[in-house]
């Protein structure tokens, strides 16, 4: 018992957050990117690997932001950083190259958990397995609210299923797998979420994690326009990231969120992308 | 229970989806008995979670309602039927968690009450009372020091077992009566600690217990997770009844402590009060027949020669008798008095004058030698120069007693020797050392040979005739002369008194 067994010096001040360059050097490397491909696409050049280029940067921007808060970035976070962003834009290129190419995004949650498994501090942020019942119970909340989003959206603004085109559902799925839901769970209720409740109590970490998270959402251009769309969005995008946010602090892993993310957006993807 | 109430909800559901009668359904209503269900069973996230289900599932009637007819009475009825259980879940349920952490406590405080109240030593009762405050605070881990010293503290912990650092979050708690309180002892900067941080951080409370007689020790508290204002508050409060309750059952234990220690003091005074008396009463038996048996003599001596006329030569051996045992009387009577003296309070008078210590040692020994055949008498002087300034008298009753001691505690006979020498261990006094082998003293009884009307018992020796009173005059005269005496002794073995005086320069 550490308030025991610790010595304990009351006069000690934590040592200051490590000064922000590590973050400017990582939003210097993506900026760029995510300009050239988005200016790209703008100008008619490259319609199709620009944005590509541009998405997997911002997804490989969130990877790496959480990695620098989960471990305040210490040295060595340059080698896992870089290999991380560059496999998301390249997983991110391959996608748009060939209709299987959305397959490679699978591959990523495998190297997030190759280069995370050497650095212990990664722990803390709930990079780890998670007990079958706990990731049942985060697979159950997405896919009830996968199924409540199903009915609500069809029954009160009439949305239709998109049951042809089954192989745009699963190149969505592991856009799902592999950026979306992966890179949320990552930063928002890991990194964020994980270190604002070692600060605070659950439930104004929980909120303003969310916030962050629905933000993210919200600046997505992907995002349909339409009002209710956002705020069914910002209804049910809020409720994952809650039940994410709970989920981890129950278990302790990120698991069951992300499997609640997935089944959600599982559900959501059947409106089509 | 809560599946129960998830199936519940969920056949409302499918009741209201049947009827088919929209948002102004009656069975929206139904929606509150499996949310206040949960809650009186499971309290806030219980009923928390319960009632967003039953909001989430009661949503898709309500909402097209609200897309199709706008905020009409009807449609804000329905979203208020979305809201009810929400609300009602989570404020019944922080209700019930609300009262049952009060009885929590309160069923904690008369728990821990309990186990402080019985007989048994402090450090045993102080692990059952840690397992009912972490039982109660629902904590991870806690641990109850008493006492003011880190170092000599009572420890209590559940789990058993944890190292204790004297310069500890709970040692300076307990030094200053601060409490100490982190919101994640991994990453909290004042604990001085390798152990790398989890998954989920462990809220700590270090709470001083306080009494009316100060700080009397130290409660630790460690919570995985969450740790909500409640049960911040419910801590302190059990730390001030723990503190109160341990105090009253240290005083408790002091004070049955105290009534053992006084009822064990009154035996022992009845018992030695009873001996004291039984021994006075030998004593006056005693001296009865000390006093009569020279009385005799002199009274037979004397009417001898009163009535007959006797021969010179045979009416000078009456003499001598008659001479010998009033000698014997006045000898009794001396005792008696400087006894009754002693007794009084009153100082013995000495006549203090050199006196040379080989000559009265010799003198002593011839007349025992004279009486007791059976046993050996041997006399070692330390050297030319061994004088004492005494008073003769008073020397030669302490002699005299030595002796007679030494040949009445060898029945069998046996050797007697003697020695006088200047004191090795004891610079500026004499040593006339007194050995006997005959019965010994055991070891319980030597404290007590020195009292008055002693008298060890021992089979071979209790015919042995005496007052009891030898060697507690011994003593009283040794220390009137500034001097003292000690034993030594081995049942069986035999036994060495030591009689140590100022040497002859000395004032006294």
């Amino acid at each position: 018992m550490l308030l025991l067994s610790a010595p304990f010096d009351p006069g000690a001040l934590a040592p200051a957050r490590r000064p922000p360059r590590a973050y400017a050097q990582v939003g210097g490397a993506v900026a760029p990117l995510i300009v050239a491909g988005l200016g790209s696409a703008w100008v008619g050049a490259f319609p199709t690997l620009g944005p590509a280029l541009a998405g997997g940067a911002v997804h490989g921007g969130l990877l790496a932001l959480g990695w620098l808060l989960a471990t305040d970035a210490a040295a060595g976070w340059t080698g896992p950083v870089v290999r991380l962003v560059a496999t998301l834009i390249l997983v991110s290129v391959t996608a748009r190259l060939h209709p299987l190419g959305a397959l490679a995004f699978l591959l990523v949650p495998a190297a997030l958990l190759l280069e995370g498994r050497r650095d212990p501090r990664l722990r803390a942020i709930g990079l780890g397995g998670a007990r079958p019942a706990h990731a049942l119970a985060g697979l159950a909340a997405g896919a009830f609210l996968g199924a409540h989003l199903l009915a609500t959206a069809s029954r009160t603004f009439g949305y239709r299923l998109h049951a042809g085109d089954l192989s745009a559902y699963l190149a969505a799925l592991a856009y799902d797998v592999g950026a979306n839901a992966l890179t949320a769970e990552w930063v928002f209720r890991g990194a964020v979420f994980s270190l604002l409740w070692r600060r605070w109590a659950f439930w104004p970490a929980a909120l303003l994690a969310t916030a962050l998270a629905l933000l993210r959402y919200l600046l997505d251009p992907a995002l349909p326009h339409a009002v209710e769309a956002r705020a069914g969005a910002v209804f049910y995008l809020g409720l994952v990231g809650l039940i994410g946010c709970a989920l981890r602090a129950w278990s302790g892993s990120l698991l069951p969120g992300y499997l609640a993310a997935l089944a959600f957006f599982a559900a959501y993807r059947m409106f089509g992308s | 229970m809560i599946a129960l109430a998830v199936a519940l909800l969920i056949a409302v559901a499918l009741g209201m989806a049947f009827a088919d009668q929209g948002p102004a359904s009656v069975l929206r209503h139904l929606y509150l008995i499996p949310t206040l269900w949960a809650a009186l069973a499971r309290g806030a996230i219980g009923g928390g979670l319960v009632g967003t289900l039953a909001g989430l599932l009661h949503a898709p009637v309500a909402l097209p309602a609200v897309e199709r007819d706008g905020l009409t009475s009807q449609t804000l009825d329905g979203l208020l039927s979305l809201a009810l259980p929400i609300v009602a879940g989570l404020l019944v349920g922080r209700l019930v968690d609300g009262s049952r952490a009060r009885a929590a406590r309160l069923a904690a405080v008369l728990a821990i009450q309990r186990r402080l109240d019985g007989p048994e030593p402090l450090d045993d009762k102080l692990i059952g009372v840690a397992r009912e405050l972490c039982a109660a605070l629902r904590a991870r881990r806690l641990a109850l020091m008493v006492g003011a010293d880190v170092r000599t503290a009572l420890l209590a912990s559940v789990p058993v077992g944890t190292l204790v650092d004297t310069d500890s979050a709970a040692a300076f708690a307990l030094a200053t009566g601060q409490r100490v309180s982190t919101v994640d002892l991994a990453a909290d900067p004042r604990l001085l600690t390798e152990e790398a941080a989890g998954p989920t951080p462990l809220r700590a409370l270090a709470l001083p217990l306080v009494s009316g007689a100060g700080v009397v020790g130290v409660m630790a508290v460690e919570w995985a997770g969450e740790l909500s204002r409640a049960t911040r508050a419910a801590a302190e409060e059990l730390a001030l009844h723990v503190g109160l309750a341990v105090e009253n059952a240290r005083l408790t234990l002091r004070q049955h402590h105290f009534a053992e220690e006084l009822a064990e003091k009154v035996s022992a005074a009845t018992a030695r009060l009873r001996e004291l008396d039984q021994a006075k009463t030998e004593f006056l038996s005693v001296v009865s027949h000390e006093l009569r048996t020279p009385l005799t003599a002199l009274q037979g001596f004397s009417e001898l020669l009163l009535r007959s006329a006797l021969a010179p030569d045979r009416a000078r051996r009456c003499l001598v008798y008659l001479h010998t045992e009033a000698c014997t009387l006045g000898r009794i009577v001396g005792e008696l008095l400087d006894l009754s003296r002693i007794e009084a309070g009153r100082p013995i008078e000495l006549r203090p004058e050199p006196v040379d210590l080989a000559e009265l040692i010799e003198r002593n020994l011839e007349i025992f030698a004279a009486e007791h055949r059976e046993h050996r008498f041997r006399w070692t002087a330390g050297g030319p120069g061994v004088a004492l300034h005494a008073d003769p008298d008073a020397l030669d009753r302490m002699v005299k007693n030595l002796l007679s001691n030494a040949v009445k505690y060898s029945p069998r006979g046996g050797r007697v020797c003697v020695s006088a020498c200047p004191a090795a261990d004891r610079p500026g006094m004499i040593e006339l050392a007194v050995e006997d082998d005959g019965v010994g003293i055991p070891a319980d009884q030597l404290s007590r040979i020195f009292d008055k009307y002693v008298r060890v018992p021992h089979p071979e020796t209790a015919a042995a005739r005496g007052l009891g009173l030898g060697l507690s005059l011994v003593k009283a005269l040794a220390e009137a002369h500034g001097g003292r005496v000690e034993v030594e002794s081995l049942p069986g073995k035999g036994s060495r008194f030591r009689l140590l005086l100022p040497e002859a320069d000395r004032d006294f």
